[in-house]
């Protein structure tokens, strides 16, 4: 079972990946590829238990912008580490699209670009086996001050001119 | 200049402590080589030949008399004696040991200096013309716009992991002394027809193997505007920039294959929204004077421009006409430290002359050295009264070789001898060059000639702009040299057209002895290289290089 981080500490995964061979049990909540959730949607599946999973490779989050309202959660894959299109895409959907969800980072994100996921908008991480959650967790708090408006309250550069 | 507050403090400190983090946890084995690799070149840190590399940060090539010191305490204490500025206005030291990097960027951090993005896919140091500030024919002062992006781009979360390095060149005067044109994006200062300050843009310039001039996307953006429209070229360019093939990864190759019109569209459309959503990316009027309340020029005396020439020695008066440029103020001049001594490799440095400098800098100028991205040093603020001591004083430390804008002013990377990445040696061509054409009458004869050297595609010598460019290549495991002529990174940039098959190492400082010869014989009155060159075309050159060779 992968790590799951979410407000700074370890928590249990309630959510499985579908969309594969196994059918998860009926009351699962269900993480699907952005195709494959939509169809959901529209077919009538619960729209609590049921999730979106983007692709950061795909970088045009607008198919998932209808759904947006009833979304429990937004999973980001990086099929390879360190897809700046990842983080482009967490920031419109929290900046631009408004969205208020948890925002799961899965897929090969290493804990040293946690900092950088976190103040674009991710607020979950599901960490690769081999990764230490309590050097992650320290990480999200690797900056106490930032130059960029962002998620999170960092004391930040427009505190010189009064903003 | 611009100095550190709270905040900027705190955020090089916590990347000092991030940086001893990682290299610990890979000194432990608890990181791969794989996953620290792109952590250590986000501090400047490459393996390189014989031993790591470290890249320290010049932003846009200003430094502090303090931060020189520094520099060469870093080169006595963590190196050999000596570093090397680069063509990004930064510095280099060849031989740091690992383990000392977190408590070299420690040293660093106590004159306000870091060395964070000066590589990795990222926006990388931000450079800008040495003259800034200074400069007769200047707009505006390009160092607080730089300054301004270097904040932004700092640790930017969105743009730490773009497809490829990011590189931006500012400009504030109609001359382009910063290869504006070959950067990803080149900002040109400028007004309006009502008097305001803004920008022209150019996006997709670069070298490398694809050598690109940079296309113009924005006629004039107000200043107010920088941030937000930046940050919508960043994110079109990471949404959209190839990641399948890094030597198709640039922006350049991104505008070129949607062609300039699309791009913009691209950009415009994004930047539109962002200037909605973002309105703190807005720079008030107030925050640019704050940030240009850093770079107030020294208080100047009221002094009259004087012949210091008269009556003095040929030496001075070549020194004088060849390092020294014309001053915004009357009574005072720009001087070009030359680290391009014949027989030191150009750009080196050693901790002697960096302390040495600084003292100088201290005594005749302003307390602060400027870096050149054809790797020389300026004296920004002399007295025209003090240029003698000035020269005797650079003399002593062999740094006022009168060679300035000549043929042996070279723009010349590491190369072989230092570089995991050449293919072919530089450095010693250029000791090649330096001793076939010491002799400094025949130098002057031939006027204003830039050589600029790579030693593989990669092109860290700019070799695509040089008046005449060399590039190393590998020929079954041997160095060959291939020849460009009628390059240019000045204003109207050009880039070099290739003579012909690549020559042998040992000939190369003779074909471009060739190549000089027709220029002496075919030019006309008054007419420089670069000049004759595009009069002629290569042709000529060519013929003169093969025609007896073969």
């Amino acid at each position: 079972m992968a790590q799951l981080i979410k407000g700074r500490q370890l928590v249990a995964n309630d959510w499985v990946l579908g969309g594969g061979e196994v059918q998860p049990p009926a009351d699962a909540r269900v993480i699907l590829p952005l195709a494959d959730y939509i169809k959901a949607i529209e077919a009538g599946e619960p729209a609590d238990r049921r999730a979106p999973l983007l692709k950061a490779e795909n970088h045009d989050v607008s198919p998932l912008l209808p759904y947006l309202d009833r979304v429990p959660l937004v999973a980001v894959n990086f099929t390879t580490t360190g897809d700046g299109r990842g983080f482009t895409q967490a920031r419109l959907l929290r900046e631009r699209h408004g969205y208020q969800g948890e925002l799961r980072a899965v897929g090969k994100i290493r804990v040293d670009q946690m900092f950088f996921l976190g103040r674009c908008g991710f607020d979950a991480f599901e960490l690769l086996d081999d990764e230490d959650a309590t050097t992650a967790i320290a990480q999200l708090d690797r900056f106490s001050v930032a130059y960029q408006e962002g998620s999170g309250n960092l004391t930040h550069t427009r505190r010189r001119f009064g903003g | 200049m611009y100095r550190y507050d709270d905040i900027d403090a705190t955020l090089v400190a916590e990347r000092v402590a991030q940086f001893r983090d990682q290299t610990r946890r890979f000194l432990e084995g608890k990181l791969s080589e794989d996953e620290f690799r792109p952590l250590r070149l986000r501090n400047g840190l490459y393996i390189q030949r014989h031993a790591p590399m470290l890249r320290i940060a010049v932003p846009y090539g200003l430094l502090s008399t303090r931060q020189l010191r520094m520099l060469g305490h870093i080169a006595r204490k963590y190196d050999r004696g000596y570093g090397h500025f680069t063509t990004r206005q930064n510095m280099q030291f060849n031989w740091p040991e690992l383990k000392n990097v977190p408590d070299i960027l420690a040293d660093l951090a106590s004159v306000e200096m870091h060395s964070i993005q000066t590589s990795g896919n990222c926006i990388r140091n931000t450079t800008a013309d040495h003259f800034a500030g200074i400069a007769p024919d200047e707009i505006d002062d390009p160092r607080p716009y730089c300054e301004i992006i270097r904040q932004w781009s700092t640790l930017h979360p969105e743009f730490s992991y773009l497809p490829r390095k990011f590189k931006i060149a500012v400009t504030g005067a109609p001359a382009d002394r910063a290869a504006s044109e070959v950067h990803d994006i080149g900002l040109h200062l400028k007004r309006d027809a009502n008097g305001q300050i803004g920008f022209e843009v150019l996006v997709g310039g670069g070298l490398g193997r694809t050598p690109i001039l940079g296309k113009m996307i924005r006629e004039f953006l107000p200043r107010e505007h920088l941030l937000s429209y930046l940050e919508a070229i960043l994110r079109v360019y990471n949404q959209e920039g190839r990641r399948d093939n890094i030597h198709k990864a640039r922006i350049k190759i991104l505008v070129k294959a949607k062609g300039v019109e699309v791009f913009r569209d691209l950009v415009e459309a994004e930047w539109a929204l962002i200037r909605e959503a973002e309105p703190d990316l807005k720079l008030t009027d107030a925050e640019v004077d704050r940030i240009r309340g850093f770079f107030k020029p020294p208080p100047y005396e009221k002094l009259a421009d004087i012949n210091v020439t008269q009556g003095q020695s040929a030496d001075f008066q070549a020194w004088y006409r060849y390092n020294t440029r014309a001053h915004k103020v009357p009574g005072y001049r720009a001087v070009v430290v030359s680290l391009k001594a014949h027989g030191v490799p150009p750009g080196d440095i050693t901790a002697e002359q960096m302390d040495a400098v600084a003292d100088l800098a201290d005594r005749v100028s302003s307390g602060e050295v400027r870096t050149t991205h054809d790797q020389n040093l300026v004296l920004g603020e002399v007295r025209q009264i003090d240029l003698i001591e000035t020269w005797q004083a650079l003399k002593a430390l062999n740094l006022a070789t009168p060679n300035i804008g000549t043929l042996t002013d070279m723009i010349c990377c590491p190369g072989l001898d230092f570089c995991s990445l050449a293919n072919a040696g530089s450095l010693g061509i250029a000791k090649q060059i330096q001793e076939r054409f010491g002799d400094f009458d025949y130098l002057y004869d031939l006027g204003h000639i830039e050589i600029k050297m790579s030693g593989c595609m990669n092109a860290c010598g700019h070799h695509h702009v040089g008046h005449i460019g060399i590039l190393g290549v590998d020929k079954h495991g041997e160095e060959w040299y291939q020849i460009t002529l009628g390059g240019s990174a000045s204003t109207h940039s050009a880039l070099g057209e290739v003579i012909g098959p690549s020559v042998a190492k040992d000939v190369v400082a003779e074909t471009i002895s060739r190549i000089l010869d027709v220029y002496v014989a075919q030019r006309e009155s008054g007419e420089e290289f670069l000049e004759t060159v595009r009069r002629l075309g290569v042709e000529p050159f060519a013929e003169k290089v093969y025609g007896t060779a073969h």
